[in-house]
């Protein structure tokens, strides 16, 4: 794996705040990975806030909730961070907070109620991927080990951290009902060296000893990219390999992310549907990061006119993601996914130079977590011998950018990757 | 308007140029050397190969219509390289040459930095050693250079079985090529490249080990075979470990491939020391290994992640 440069500093240590109070929300109907949810309303339509927009549509799917008190005017294309554009529901909201309760009588519930629930709450990854969080739950094959995924090891983002420190308490609530429904005999909460203060606050809580929370191992990992990737996690904390083409249950291990946990138990206790999330927005564009709850489907825009968010200078680089893996954004009209975990606004664009000739010092090769040859794929890409591909696995790639952001000659390894593979599976 | 690219938004920062240039101070310890050791010879070697090496560069990249790529430094090693190589008393018009043919025949010819299978210095003398073969056998003294020819070290062994003193090995005071007598300033230089990270360990490793294990078993059966630490020491042996099996474009960029691409350099070059016509295999230890690299870099690949 990769050192890189964490900058982490100053949003590590800012306290969270709030902003809920969007005028419109765009909300793309594929917020998750698998196939788009189908609108259950109409135009002119008055929503209520929680009120179920889109239903799922198939087995790995999800559903989607108006994250406000509103009139639904729109539904068509919009602007969509990773897909270019897509359907999506417009909303314009009506400024009323519902109040959610804690339901107290949470141990009536089944494996199934509770699975049902989070379905119905319309959890997804919050990790990035968004993957439909109920088929997760439920794996064709026997868990042991259940791993808390709280290493952010994307540069800058530090929602999660934030979560951590000041949700903990919640984060093991959402633990304990994924713990009810898949019975690992294994809890191993893990976590980046770089977090002092949740590895603090998640020793206070294991000192504790609630006996209403699962008894869990701590595990700190060293700070290193990508330390957050499943396969690398589930690596790192019990040295047990993924299988190239395989998933985490292969090996008899579950990854959630420390936000979806958090959702896991707002949708169980709360009965609240998955409506809005904790993002990380940084970069030396802005006047201060920040790491504001906002609702799912508010524009950047929005957070930029209400004065959530200033710049100090004109972005040279907007990205939703991180800057290792983010996508890189031409405008502030995209909204906010469920997945999203941070925004970065960069005042200069490094990343894009004039590429210069391989010289073949293998840094790709040294770096890369998934032990391929990037250099290769390059090459075999430029040359448009894409059916060579297969042969050096590209299927395995998880698209990191650590060959990238090593390579000395500016190659954008990444981009001929990905290029690489839509070529060589199309035949 | 936002730059839209595809990520990752940021970069390490280590460019192609700065890799280059790191070689170039790893050279100088060697490069001060042989000024204090050949004076006036080593000047105007040096001269003479960097500057031809960069004017052919400049003009075969205006032939091609390629963008002069002087800035990458990598012309300037192979011209600085050749000069370290070769002895210091060979004559000016041979040194251009062998300069003139590295950058043409060692690099562009195959379709520039980045695409040569051959180290492009080794290419230069080893078209000398074909061209001038005498001139490539004929060596001077440190401090002596206006003397009558004296034998390397690796000579006096083969020929005439006379051993030279470690010490004297070890600091450069012997006969043999501009820069490689020097072991300490090569160490030096070498150490800097490794830490920096900007060679990789294992070959040279491989290389140095394989050379003493061989030397060891040899020197045990008859000590005319030499000691390892004369073995190590002597002749081309530590710049072709640390400069020339090091360069990126002609060695294997898999990690188990670079070590098998030292324990055959050095297999090479013990097989020439002991039982070759020449004095000196290590060129064509390097260039033979070269020339498998592609091989060795096919069967040598990481195991996948997970199987």
């Amino acid at each position: 794996m990769l050192k890189v440069a964490e900058r982490k500093q100053p949003q590590h240590n800012i306290a969270t705040e709030k902003a809920l109070s969007a005028k419109k929300l765009y909300l793309a109907l594929s917020q998750h990975t698998g196939k788009p949810s189908q609108p259950c309303v109409k135009i002119n339509d008055i929503v209520e806030e929680g009120q179920l927009i889109a239903k799922d549509d198939g087995y790995i799917s999800s559903m989607l909730h108006a994250p406000s008190k509103a009139k639904v005017t729109g539904i068509g294309d919009y602007y969509h961070p990773n897909l270019g554009r897509a359907q999506t529901i417009t909303l314009d909201c009506v400024d009323e907070e519902k109040k959610y309760f804690e339901e107290k009588r949470i141990s009536d519930f089944s494996k199934e109620d509770l699975k049902t629930k989070i379905k119905n709450a319309g959890i997804v990854g919050m990790g990035g991927a968004a993957f439909p969080t109920h088929v997760k739950l439920s794996p064709p094959k026997k868990i042991d080990t259940f791993i808390i995924n709280g290493c952010e090891c994307e540069p800058y983002l530090a929602a999660d951290y934030r979560l951590m420190v000041e949700n903990l308490h919640y984060i093991l609530k959402g633990v304990e009902l994924i713990c009810k429904i898949i019975e690992p005999k294994n809890v191993i909460f893990a976590v980046e060296e770089n977090s002092p203060d949740a590895i603090k606050k998640i020793n206070q809580f294991k000192s504790l000893k609630r006996i209403n929370l699962p008894d869990f191992k701590l595990a700190v990992l060293k700070s290193s990219y990508p330390q957050g990737g499943e396969k690398q996690l589930i690596h790192s904390t019990t040295s047990r390999m993924v299988p190239p083409k395989g998933l985490p249950f292969d090996v008899g291990c579950l990854v959630n992310n420390v936000a979806t946990c958090f959702a896991i138990y707002e949708a169980v206790y709360l009965a609240k549907p998955l409506t809005q999330r904790l993002v990380s927005f940084c970069g030396d564009a802005l006047e201060t990061p920040k790491n504001i709850w906002v609702k799912i489907g508010t524009t950047l825009e929005e957070l930029f006119n209400s004065g959530v968010l200033e710049l100090k200078a004109e972005p040279k680089k907007i990205v939703c993601g991180g800057p290792m893996m983010g996508t890189a954004l031409d405008s502030l009209k995209y909204p906010i996914l469920k997945g999203t975990g941070g925004f970065l606004f960069l005042s200069e664009d490094i990343s894009v130079e004039e590429e210069s000739t391989c010289i073949r010092c293998a840094r790709c090769v040294d770096v890369c977590p998934m032990n391929l040859l990037p250099l290769e794929y390059a090459k075999l890409t430029k040359k448009e011998e894409f059916e060579k591909l297969d042969n050096f696995n590209i299927v395995d790639c998880i698209e990191c950018g650590s060959c990238a952001y090593s390579c000395p000659a500016s190659i954008p390894l990444v981009h001929y990757i990905k290029i690489g593979k839509k070529y060589g599976s199309s035949k | 308007m936002a730059v839209v690219s595809s990520s990752p938004h940021l970069r390490s920062g280590i460019k192609t140029p700065y890799v280059m240039k790191q070689v170039l101070i790893a050279l100088l310890p060697a490069v001060i050397a042989s000024i204090i050791f050949f004076k006036q010879l080593a000047v105007f070697l040096i001269l003479n190969c960097c500057l031809s090496a960069v004017v052919t560069e400049s003009i075969i990249c205006k032939i091609r219509k390629r963008p002069l790529a002087l800035y990458d430094y990598s012309a300037l090693i192979t011209g600085l390289l050749l000069a370290l190589i070769l002895p210091p008393s060979i004559s000016w018009y041979a040194a251009t040459l062998g300069s003139v043919f590295a950058v043409i025949a060692g690099k562009h010819l195959f379709g520039g930095l980045g695409y040569n299978i051959f180290n492009p210095a080794l290419i230069g003398r080893a078209f000398l050693m074909a061209a001038y073969p005498k001139m490539l056998t004929v060596y001077v003294k440190p401090f002596n250079i206006d003397a009558i020819s004296s034998a390397t070290p690796l000579a006096l062994r083969k020929f005439s079985h006379a051993m030279t003193p470690l010490g004297d090995l070890f600091l450069g005071n012997v006969a043999g090529s501009l820069g490689e007598t020097s072991a300490l300033c090569l160490i030096i230089g070498g150490l800097y490249l490794i830490i920096r990270k900007i060679a990789d360990w294992r070959t040279p490793l491989s290389i140095l080990l394989t050379i003493g294990l061989i030397s060891f078993v040899f020197y045990r059966i008859n000590p005319t075979n030499g000691s390892v630490l004369f073995h190590l020491l002597s002749g081309g042996l530590l710049i072709g470990a640390l400069f020339m099996a090091t360069d990126p474009v002609t060695t294997p960029v898999t990690k188990l491939g670079r070590y098998v691409f030292g324990i055959g350099t050095a297999i090479v070059i013990m097989v020439i020391r002991y039982w070759g016509g020449l004095q000196e295999g290590v060129m064509y230890g390097v260039l033979f290994m070269n020339a498998f690299t592609p091989l060795i870099n096919r069967y040598t690949r990481p195991k996948r992640f997970g199987s």
